[in-house]
């Protein structure tokens, strides 16, 4: 398999999946960011800009960090963790806001706007329009403004607005929808910094390079550390950012596996889950074409999940072209396997991680059945875990 | 010809312009919406716009929201739709009818939209489709169905002419930079976005989005070959879902009628 710098193709389509599937109104905008885009990056001020500020600002590069006790745990090879977890505001989201606001900036947009379901992205792109003065609106779904209540307070702290959405489910996707509202009404000096790689073309492009970062710095830290490519990399799937991040670079090197971790909810055979790539069929929401959690007469279904950052019933296009051409594989971790993960770890390694990070442990019990004592498995720890405490505590029984 | 554009033909003839108004199938129940569609006829409208649900509609407002929501409670899917539209047929054969949606809703049901002209309906407008591209490029093949494509203030000179090339129906032009029920017409930069469609197209030319009042109706007629309604009339059937009276909306549709003519 080759990929190539035309890939996604012109028209934002990476195979059958991905596109600009959105009203008129917005095709302008679109337009005119990918035009920015294609412009900037490849500029060395804009990319010298970037990394400086992954730097300086996100504590860039972050480790690769040998889990030793939990690696003994399974006594099958060396399981080893991308420290997303330790980048400023906490999760890999930072990669892809720093950049964003970046493009941003350059447009001379002067308000900012985003949807958020664990509310890292929220956080994140509160974060980055504090620095630079601009005025910054958050949609978040009821339901998780409720669970993930800490981030809530965090983004108001950072002086953005957040407004609660209660349209639909009041998760991920209705946040979405109310953005891209929102974006319609105020297109001319708004800029939308959506938050995985889903939405129309060119979003899922963008958003993928600035996370590549991760990937990037792994095939360095492995050399580094374990002087090969690692056997495996695994990564927990909402939209796909963390993922694609960490599998890009590595499409190439087809000795390495990547694993995606889908919300498996209450289990897969239930339907009560949020794993479009595990259960679900092409279809098209938020711009784009991809795999969908539907029903027969093409609506969108409602989906389960503990963590509120994997609650999404699409997936970024570039997956459901990882998925058919087989160079990913997609599994499902449900909701008690993570939790049960997410305990493990932090005993074993004192790493408390996010419970969308904790589904990418959940499934390692598998996965290192399948590997030889020589191997070298990479998780990536995409956020710290203090804003599911709430979460975690009320499942297990204790009131705080 | 199609009863799309023999209607809008004869309009032309007549000097008159077209109502066209708006109601999501199954809001509030099924047998209602076949009752409003007679009732918008007899109240001079002159084509039906009809709404198929979807959970995810990212260009209405909460209004028309809120009617798809009420609408999925019951579960209509497309194939309803088409049930519906053939029993309107049974004693209304002449009214154009135009489903507007996502195309999710209408990949899911290809098969259906690509029977025959015997599904009763004129037209399709897809609201997530890129407007220079056609329907033929996600399966929708059937040539006795129109292709209505949105223009919007943002659409650039270069789209407007591609667009313009593959439609065929009416243009719909949107009048605001929103989602449905918005209210911020600005007349000024509507006719002249107007005046620059017509330098390209044929083609009837119909505003839509952010009309309420009889005087909103009356000054865009001036300009476009039509108005479209919804959010005011899906408002109004709202009101009334309990009671089932409808007088209101037929005194509003006749007063809509009246000022654009
Ligand atoms: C820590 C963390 N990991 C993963 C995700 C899922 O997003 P993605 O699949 O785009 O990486 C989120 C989303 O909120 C998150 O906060």
């Amino acid at each position: 398999m080759s990929i190539n710098d035309n890939f996604p193709d012109k028209n934002g389509f990476f195979g059958d999946y991905g596109g600009k599937f959105v009203p008129e109104t917005l095709m302008y905008a679109l337009d005119e960011l990918e035009t920015t885009y294609n412009k900037l990056k490849s500029s060395p001020e804009f990319i010298d800009e970037f990394y400086k500020d992954l730097s300086h600002f996100v504590g860039r590069p972050s480790p690769l960090y040998l889990a030793k006790r939990l690696s003994d745990q399974y006594g099958s090879g060396n399981i080893w963790l991308k420290r997303e977890d330790l980048n400023h505001t906490g999760a890999h989201k930072i990669n892809n806001t720093v950049g964003q606001i970046l493009l941003a900036k350059h447009m001379g947009k002067k308000r900012i706007i985003a949807e958020t379901g664990a509310g890292q992205h929220g956080v994140a792109t509160a974060t980055v329009a504090a620095r630079l003065g601009l005025e910054c609106h958050i949609y978040m779904g009821t339901e998780d403004v409720k669970r993930q209540s800490l981030n809530v307070y965090r983004i108001k702290l950072l002086g953005a607005h957040v407004h609660p959405v209660d349209s639909g489910s009041a998760t991920l996707k209705d946040a979405l929808n109310e953005a891209l509202r929102d974006w319609v009404t105020n297109v001319e000096d708004t800029y939308y910094i959506i938050g995985s790689v889903t939405g129309p073309h060119p979003y899922p492009l963008i958003v993928r390079d600035f996370n590549s970062v991760v990937g990037q710095e792994l095939i360095t830290q492995s050399q580094a550390l374990f002087n090969r490519n690692p056997d495996a990399i695994v990564a927990c799937v909402g939209g796909g950012s963390n993922a694609m991040g960490a599998f890009y670079p590595f499409i190439e090197k087809e000795d390495v596996r990547l694993i995606g971790v889908e919300a498996g909810g209450i289990g897969l055979e239930t339907g009560e889950h949020a794993a479009p790539l595990n259960d679900g069929t092409p279809g098209v929401l938020h711009g784009a074409r991809s795999y969908l959690m539907q029903d027969e007469i093409g609506q969108v279904k409602d989906t389960k999940s503990v963590s509120a950052g994997l609650d999404y019933p699409g997936v970024g296009p570039e997956h459901s072209w990882l998925k058919d051409t087989g160079r990913a594989e997609y599994v499902a971790v449900n909701d008690n396997d993570a939790l049960r993960a997410f305990h493990e770890v932090t005993k074993l390694e004192g790493i408390m991680p996010a419970l969308e990070t904790a589904h990418a442990f959940g499934y390692l019990p598998i996965l290192m059945k399948q590997l030889g004592k020589e191997s070298n498995v990479i998780v990536n720890v995409s956020g710290r875990g203090d804003k599911d405490i709430n979460t975690v505590a009320q499942i297990d029984g204790i009131e705080l | 010809m199609n009863r799309l554009q023999t209607k809008l033909k004869q309009l032309k003839t007549e000097e008159k312009k077209a109502l066209v108004a708006y109601l999501v199938a199954g809001d509030p129940d099924i047998d209602s919406t076949l009752e409003l569609m007679h009732l918008f006829v007899s109240s001079g409208v002159d084509i039906i716009e009809i709404g198929v649900p979807f959970t995810d509609p990212i260009a209405e407002g909460p209004i028309i929201q809120k009617a798809h929501d009420r609408s999925l409670k019951h579960n209509i899917s497309l194939q309803n739709i088409i049930d519906l539209v053939k029993d309107f047929r049974q004693v209304d054969t002449s009214t154009p009818i135009v489903l507007m949606g996502y195309l999710n809703t209408f990949i899911a049901h290809i098969n259906l939209i690509n029977q025959s002209d015997a599904i009763g309906v004129d037209a399709v407008l897809v609201v997530d489709i890129p407007g220079e591209l056609e329907l033929s490029n996600y399966g929708i093949t059937n040539p006795n169905i129109d292709t209505i494509s949105l223009i919007s203030p943002t659409t650039s000179d270069e789209r407007i002419k591609q667009i313009t090339k593959n439609s065929s129906g009416f243009i719909y032009y949107v009048n605001l930079r929103g989602v449905t029920g918005s209210s911020n017409l600005d007349i000024e930069e509507i006719t002249s976005n107007l005046n620059k469609i017509r330098t390209h197209t044929n083609v009837p030319t119909l505003a839509g989005f952010g009309i309420k009042s009889y005087e909103d109706a009356k000054v865009l007629a001036k300009y476009a070959d039509g108005v479209i309604v919804g959010s005011s009339i899906v408002e109004m059937i709202d009101a009334v879902k309990d009671t089932k009276d409808f007088s209101k909306i037929k005194e509003y549709l006749e007063g809509l009628s009246r000022a654009i003519n």
